[in-house]
């Protein structure tokens, strides 16, 4: 007989574990992150970037670990999906910032170009795969982004025309517009019940 | 809308997995029906009432 009808819940020295292994993986991303970014990092539109980099990167690795870990935690046939969005994206916005300093603009763009398709076939994928409700909590986050990404945009539009402020660069409302989507995308996972 | 779901599946000793797999639906979805998170599409409650084997007004109900 099934005496437990809800999901197993992970032992106490499963979760220690797992926190001990986050907490190394954060130390070794945020020791990498300040390497790489020491003298190269001087305008506020690349160190955004590189922390919604960060970020994505970091819940790509969590999400990777989940996968392992706890697979009934994820939806079926979505988890290695949403760990290659979640890196590729990351990396997307390192590259421009940093993979100038290893070879020249165009090679870089080029890589973006090809790792942009490769992201983008794996989202439409993971669309596919989806259940309802997480199609569902797709649908809200772009919902709820583009509704603050354009309150946000025509106030600063309207501000800037008006020679109130100054321009920001298409670079830099990239990183304002990830910053919102991926806020977006965790407040209509938390409204869901999904963590 | 409030549902039975939890109930219904309890007397048949189904685990929230179990649930899932039958509806072809995630975990989380289900554990997010039962909660109240989440209220299913049309063919996903009529799903539900064939896997229940119960009509649909009897497992969901308005607020």
């Amino acid at each position: 007989m099934n005496t437990s009808l809800e999901a197993p819940r992970p032992s106490f020295l499963r979760k220690v574990a797992l926190f001990g292994v986050l907490a190394v993986l954060g130390g070794a991303f945020g020791y990498a992150f300040a390497t790489l970014a020491d003298g190269v990092l001087t305008r506020w539109e690349d160190e955004l970037a590189v922390i919604m980099a960060a970020a994505m990167i970091g819940f790509g690795v969590i999400t990777a670990l989940v996968v392992a870990t706890r697979p009934s935690q994820i939806p079926r046939g979505c988890g290695v999906l949403q760990v290659v969005v979640m890196l590729l994206a990351g990396i997307m916005f390192l590259l421009p910032v940093f993979g100038s300093a290893w070879t020249t603009p165009e090679v870089v763009f080029g890589a973006v170009l090809l790792l942009l398709a490769v992201q983008s076939g794996a989202n439409l994928m993971l669309w596919r795969n989806a259940d309802e409700m997480l199609r569902r909590v797709m649908l809200e986050t772009s919902a709820l982004a583009f509704w603050a990404v354009q309150l946000g945009l025509f106030i600063y539009a309207a501000a800037e025309r008006l020679g109130l402020i100054g321009t920001i660069s298409g670079w830099g409302l990239m990183g304002v517009l990830m910053s919102v989507y991926f806020i977006a995308s965790i407040v209509a996972g938390a409204r869901r019940g999904l963590s | 809308m409030n549902n039975r779901l939890k109930v219904l599946r309890a007397e048949r000793d189904w685990s929230q997995a179990e649930l899932a797999d039958q509806l072809g639906v995630s975990r989380q979805t289900v554990n997010a029906l039962e909660t109240g998170r989440y209220d299913p599409s049309l063919p996903l409650a009529f799903k539900i009432a064939r896997v229940f084997g119960q009509p649909i007004e009897s497992i969901f109900t308005e607020d």
